[in-house]
């Protein structure tokens, strides 16, 4: 079952040991006017062990958002995948740091992680440090790591439709957070979720002229 | 085929094919570093005096500084008492005009051409064996279209007003400790100047080695391209093999004005080792270049084969409208080798691009790491990065890491980066099996493969040696 975590303000502390042949499914949701400091510490400890993490942020404001996770590996034939995704708005600032870490032992280990990220405005700031540290030769392991901004050409696609630019933005911004948001199992969360994240997403784009 | 038997014979001979050692009379000053050292450098160079008011300061901020230790590297202590900071062939008179046959030797061992009898090959070249530049070739050939190239102390005699102009612009004196320890003791090197609207018409070349037992080498180029200008400039290196570790702490500066291009090449061949890691050249180097004038272009190609300790980070500040820069690399560790090397691209200017191309192979216990950062200033609009860093790890003792910084404080400018590890994969290698290519062999093609997008972009001269190089430095690690 995979677990839903609205991150609240301060410090989320979390360390997570997987055994063999077990599986762990996180969503982490950051709504706008939170600043928080997450550190995750996983560890992959039993063969067949699998690890998802799944986070979407939001900050349009005065935010700190810093996310801290490292992935051990330290047995072969272990599975995991990291996708964060968050938009960066107002003089917010987002940290993040997300290391991967294959044991010398741990062959044919899959270790994947990505972290995208839109910057809405001047004032405010992404720094982004995706690590790979491997000492087995059997894997399969990778990071992309983008930071960057709504894609004009879509806009004015939506917009020769007859959709406003305000609009735009917004269904741009939704659909960039929808992958993470997918992981949530349970339908009605999902649905408050995704609604949730489409008020904060509107307010910004309303606040901000962006 | 014939090219490819070629190939395969070279890894047949084995070994580091360059650590013979030139029996010259050479000339050194007494072990270790103070200020009188640092004087005695700067008497034997007959430098004027602000040049010895340069390296006073570098000494005494070097002093106060300590030991960078954030790279993930395993660095023995080093001893900089015990280090000879200066080794010059004798016969100082003669120098620069005639070259000591042994010299020569050396140098024809390493298939440089001194001479222009080589003309065809169409490479001007500067030496600098140990602590001096030897010979430098093409002068005449250069002065007429106005373009300096000597050594580093000869242009600190004649061109003091460009020295004092460029000199630690873009590397300043206390920039790090290996930095600041070269621009106390640095021996000599390469000056580069092309003046405005010139387009060198030849590859300019150093090739840098260390002969001398219990020396270190400390050279610095610069390399000024005036506005317009144009210039391919190609360094490689290589030592003899000792028991114990050398040092080797260079400083590049490239200064790349309005319109000019410069692209600066590598094949980095120092004596990486002996199996076990004995002995082996500690290549702490500094490199930076600055895309001073709208329109510039900077470019980095390196190959790092050498080198028992690589700590390097070839970087560029593009600070001009529309300047853009590239970074290609491909760095081969093996055995006990341990490298930590990349690059760091700091957009200032609007519409800056960069790009970054990584190629990491790991081999035998050896470890290799990229370390890269992106800035994007709050001022560079529409600026764009792409990254892209792949390791390839051949045996299950070695290691590969990926250590990228990216920060980004402006809404209109793009980065991206993407890495990969992967090992060559049993079907690929069943492939080539299965038609008759060896293991060996074919560990070799697919290496070469995996490298190609970085070995294209070497001049001509360097991308064969440094395919050949790619094969022996990966020999013996499969199977």
């Amino acid at each position: 079952m995979t677990e839903v975590i609205i991150v609240q303000e301060g410090q989320l502390v979390r360390s997570v040991e997987v055994q063999r042949d077990q599986r762990t499914d996180m969503v982490l949701l950051v709504m706008p006017g939170v600043s928080c400091d997450i550190r995750l510490d996983l560890r992959l400890s039993g063969e067949g062990a699998e690890a998802n993490v799944y986070g979407a942020y939001v900050c349009g404001g005065e935010e700190k958002v810093k996310i801290s996770v490292d992935m051990h590996h330290d047995v072969p034939h272990c599975n995991s995948r990291q996708l964060f995704k968050g938009i960066a708005g107002g003089a917010s600032k987002v940290d993040f740091y997300g290391k991967i870490i294959v044991a010398k032992d741990a062959q044919r280990t899959e270790a994947y992680q990505e972290n995208h990220n839109i910057l809405l405005s001047d004032g405010a700031k992404v720094d982004t440090k995706p690590q790979l540290e491997i000492y087995a030769d059997d894997v399969k392991c990778s990071h992309g790591a983008t930071i960057g901004r709504l894609n004009e050409e879509e806009q004015f696609y939506m917009r020769s439709r007859g959709i406003s630019l305000e609009d735009a933005k917004v269904l741009q911004m939704i659909s960039f957070i929808a992958p993470v948001l997918e992981n949530i199992e349970d339908e009605t969360e999902r649905e408050a979720v995704a609604s949730k994240f489409e008020d904060a997403i509107r307010n910004i784009v309303k606040n901000t002229l962006c | 085929m014939s090219k490819d038997k070629e190939i395969l014979d070279s890894i047949a001979d084995k070994e580091y094919e360059h650590g013979f050692v030139t029996e010259v009379e050479q000339e050194f000053i007494p072990k270790g570093l103070n200020e009188d050292i640092i004087r005695l450098i700067s008497a034997k160079k007959q430098e004027p005096e602000w040049m010895l008011e340069f390296r006073l300061e570098a000494f005494r901020r070097w002093q106060k500084m300590t030991l960078p230790t954030w790279a993930h590297l395993d660095i023995p202590e080093i001893d900089f008492q015990d280090i000879i900071y200066y080794a010059a062939p004798k016969k100082a008179e003669d120098r620069p005009k005639e070259i000591d046959p042994e010299l020569e030797k050396t140098f024809d061992k390493l298939g440089i051409p001194l001479h222009e009898r080589k003309a065809l090959a169409g490479v001007a070249v500067d030496a600098v064996f140990d602590s001096v530049s030897v010979t430098t070739t093409f002068r005449s050939a250069l002065a007429e279209k106005g373009i300096i190239f000597c050594s580093f102390s000869e242009a600190v005699r004649e061109h003091p007003d460009l020295i004092r102009k460029y000199l630690a612009s873009v590397v300043p004196v206390g920039d790090n400790f290996y930095a600041a320890l070269n621009s106390a003791v640095f021996s000599d090197g390469s000056f580069v100047y092309i003046p405005k609207g010139v387009r060198c018409p030849m590859e300019l070349s150093s090739y840098f080695r260390i002969n001398a037992a219990g020396t270190g080498q400390f050279e610095r180029t610069l390399i000024v391209a005036d506005e317009g200008s144009y210039v391919s400039y190609m360094e490689g290196c290589t030592a003899p093999m000792r028991d114990e570790n050398q040092l080797h702490a260079a400083v590049v500066e490239i200064i790349v004005e309005k319109d000019a291009e410069v692209k600066y090449s590598t094949v980095q061949n120092w004596y990486p080792g002996d199996a076990e890691g004995k002995g082996g050249i500690f290549n702490f180097v500094t490199k930076r270049g600055i895309c001073k004038g709208a329109g510039s272009h900077l470019s980095w190609t390196q190959v790092e084969t050498g080198s028992a300790i690589t700590w390097k980070y070839p970087s560029t500040i593009l600070k001009g409208d529309n300047s853009s820069s590239e970074f290609y690399s491909v760095a081969v560790t093996n055995n006990m080798q341990q490298a930590d090397t990349g690059t760091k691209m700091i957009h200032i200017g609007k519409n800056t691009r960069s790009r970054i191309v990584s190629k990491g192979i790991s081999a035998g216990r050896s470890q290799n790491s990229y370390r890269g950062l992106v800035k994007m200033l709050p001022g560079a609009d529409n600026a764009r990065n792409f990254s892209q860093c792949d390791s390839l790890l051949i045996g299950d003792k070695c290691g590969a890491h990926t250590f990228p910084y990216i920060e980004n404080a402006n809404k209109t400018a793009v980065v991206e980066h993407e890495a990969t590890t992967s090992k060559i994969s049993e079907d690929q290698l069943f492939y080539c099996n299965q038609r008759g290519i060896g293991p060996e062999e074919a560990v070799g093609l697919i290496v070469n493969g995996y490298a190609r997008e970085v070995l294209s972009k070497l001049p001509m001269e360097f991308a064969v040696e440094a395919q050949k190089l790619l094969q022996v430095s990966l020999e013996g690690s499969v199977g």
